[in-house]
């Protein structure tokens, strides 16, 4: 199968909600990540795992990488 | 009028007495200064004060007060915390309702209390991005909003730099005419400036207390100071004077009851050199300090 | 009263800026959509992924809505439960380790008030956030599947598993009360997490039980569940949560000479 056959068959209607969800709980997590001052271990590392790590990325960052000083 | 009566107060952690057997009194609207090295308690103190902290033993007693003393106290901790998140008129209000104050004109009197402190210019911004000395201000405020008839303040100048410490010492002192007041220090000067009663700390014990004029006065406070131009100077006057003088730096002092002013003025008209003053010595409450912290 | 007004308005304001609001109900909102859409397309993830063998046929169970809803509740048990357990681990123990609790403390507060007014804003988050989960499944179910409960059945089962959802927070704020944040959050998901593997074992004998609520709820989209099991379960649950509330309360008080000061 093509790539754009496969692409073409995605029922796109049905997942721009999710895609959408996921690109919030980055946007929000990173616009928290840049106000802060302090979070639980290198900022660097928390940017790499909010983008790369699909949902439980964002989770983790607001669940234990937040740290108030 | 007492304020406030403690005795015997005493708190063990794990056994080991961060504070033991202390006891003293407050009177209304005066200003007493707890006084100590780092570590001798005076934080711990404050804490059981404030309801913190409950005492191992002894007692803390409110007077005047049938209901939770906690409402006729406002407490600033050395390093007080705020939530980041809340400007300083949201905190204030907040702090200001759980004290009970009625929800009328409580804006209005916030605002005040906020301008009292210096933080007009502040009252809508965040406290995540205050300074230091900013925290310090808001704690103040926070402490005084309600006003409670004791004031417990935990270092209220160390955050600050010289300007801003002469402000709040100003603010403090005039506080300090309707409010009974016990704050914590190790900057001396201060003290000097706004003390009824003095509280010396060593190791969680009150090794000495009494007025300002006592304590200067046991400690030597009443002799007399001569200042040199220098130190050969002080040291030929120190040796050639027929008295137990003592030579500090540049300076002589001569205890009071070794001579009178009148003996040690015509002692120096003949020997001049180099004096640049004579008078009355005034003990610093830092040397008292270390006289006293020092005692074995 | 008052007081649990004026905290309740300081929990809102934070769960707002600390974009908890956000964050929470979005994780539950995420799953309730990913699961339908993953049981309706597995035929052509299983084709794309393509590496079956040539003539391979997967015969996949036809699964109706209503198993998506009892499969996406089995996602809830789990990722759902250490998400509201995380949430919420720090509210009481944050503050005592920051300072920002001393202030507090120092006023003359009502410790029923404190704890109380944390549990309620955090239970209304929490329970409308799982809400919200189920909502956003049923909106992708109607249109994927043929069968799927209807709307008198699915209140039922949100209400039922709200109250357990309910028990969920109410440990974790209640922990987070007792003890420090990293020993409140592994207090929490331990007594829930093996709680439901012992339901896994012996729930069958041990059927009035918080853990046994979850499956009550799910019976609600069938047959319904057998009304005594379901009415014992729900009446310890909801004494467990009043007992943990109590003990939370005394001991936010008591642990409040452990604030930094």
């Amino acid at each position: 199968m093509q790539i754009e056959e496969m692409f073409a068959q995605v029922p796109w209607g049905l997942i721009w909600p999710i895609l959408l969800i996921e690109l919030i709980l980055k946007i929000v997590a990173f616009v928290d990540l840049s106000k802060r001052r302090a979070t639980n271990g290198p900022v660097i590392l928390w940017v790499f795992i909010i983008l790369l790590i699909n949902t439980i990325g964002p989770i983790l960052y607001f669940t234990v990488g937040r740290r108030n000083e | 009028m007492t304020v406030l009566e403690v005795s015997n107060l005493t708190k063990r952690f794990d056994g080991v007495a961060a504070v033991e057997d202390i006891s003293f009194s407050l009177t209304e609207h005066t200003a007493t200064a707890l006084i100590g090295p780092n570590g001798s308690g005076k934080t711990t103190t404050m804490s059981m004060l404030a309801g913190l902290l409950r005492p191992t033993s002894g007692k803390v007693r409110f007077e005047g007060t049938g209901g939770d003393p906690r409402a006729t106290i406002g407490f600033l901790p050395q390093y007080p915390s705020f939530f980041p998140w809340m400007t300083a008129i949201e905190y204030l209000e907040m702090a200001a309702g759980l004290s009970g104050m009625p929800q009328r004109d409580l804006r209005a009197e916030c605002e005040k209390t906020l301008g009292f402190v210096g933080l007009a210019s502040s009252v809508r911004k965040r406290i995540g991005g205050f300074s230091g000395g900013m925290k310090q201000r808001l704690g103040l405020a926070q402490a005084i909003i309600h006003g409670p008839s004791l004031l417990l303040l935990d270092e209220p100048v160390s955050a600050l730099d010289p300007a801003g410490r002469r402000e709040v010492m100003d603010m403090l002192k005039e506080l300090g005419e309707t409010t009974t007041i016990l704050y914590s220090t190790h900057i001396l000067n201060d003290a000097e400036e706004m003390t009824d009663q003095l509280l010396f700390l060593r190791k969680g014990k009150l090794i000495e207390h009494g007025a300002l004029e006592d304590v200067r006065r046991k400690y030597g406070g009443n002799g007399f100071r001569i200042r040199f131009t220098d130190e050969g100077s002080a040291l030929r006057f120190a040796e050639g004077c027929p008295w137990t003088a003592q030579r500090e730096d540049s300076d002589v002092r001569i205890p009071a009851e070794a001579a009178s002013m009148e003996a040690i003025l015509q002692f120096a008209a003949g020997h001049a050199g180099g004096i640049r003053s004579i008078g009355k010595d005034t003990v610093r409450l830092e040397e008292i300090f270390l006289k006293v912290v020092g005692q074995p | 009263m008052r007081q649990f007004w004026i905290f309740a308005r300081k929990e809102w304001k934070e769960q707002l800026r600390g974009f908890k609001i956000i964050w929470v109900p979005l994780v539950f909102i995420f799953f309730g959509a990913l699961e339908p859409l993953t049981y309706h397309f597995m035929p052509q993830i299983l084709d794309s992924v393509g590496n079956l063998p040539e003539g391979a046929e997967f015969q996949l169970p036809d699964m109706t809505g209503t198993d998506v809803i009892m499969s996406l509740t089995g996602q809830y048990q789990m990722i759902g439960t250490l998400v509201l357990v995380l949430a919420f681990m720090a509210t009481m123990s944050g503050e005592r380790k920051s300072g920002t609790g001393t202030l507090l403390y120092v006023r003359p507060i009502s410790y029923a008030s404190y704890f109380s007014s944390k549990w309620f804003t955090a239970a209304i988050l929490g329970i409308v956030s799982v809400w919200l989960g189920y909502g956003m499944s049923m909106t992708y179910i109607v249109q994927l599947y043929d069968v799927y409960p209807g709307a008198g059945e699915l209140i039922k089962f949100l209400l039922s598993y709200g109250v357990w959802v309910l028990f969920v927070i109410t440990l974790a704020v209640a922990a987070s009360a007792v003890l420090p944040t990293g020993g409140a959050a592994g207090a929490a998901l331990g007594v829930l997490f093996i709680g439901q593997i012992v339901d896994g074992m012996i729930g069958e004998y041990w059927t009035w039980t918080p853990w046994r609520l979850p499956e009550y709820s799910l019976l609600y989209l069938n047959a319904g569940p057998e009304s005594g099991e379901f009415w014992g379960a729900l009446a310890v649950t909801v004494l467990l949560i009043v007992l943990l509330a109590v003990i939370g309360t005394a001991m936010a008080g008591r642990n409040s000479s452990r604030a930094k000061v």
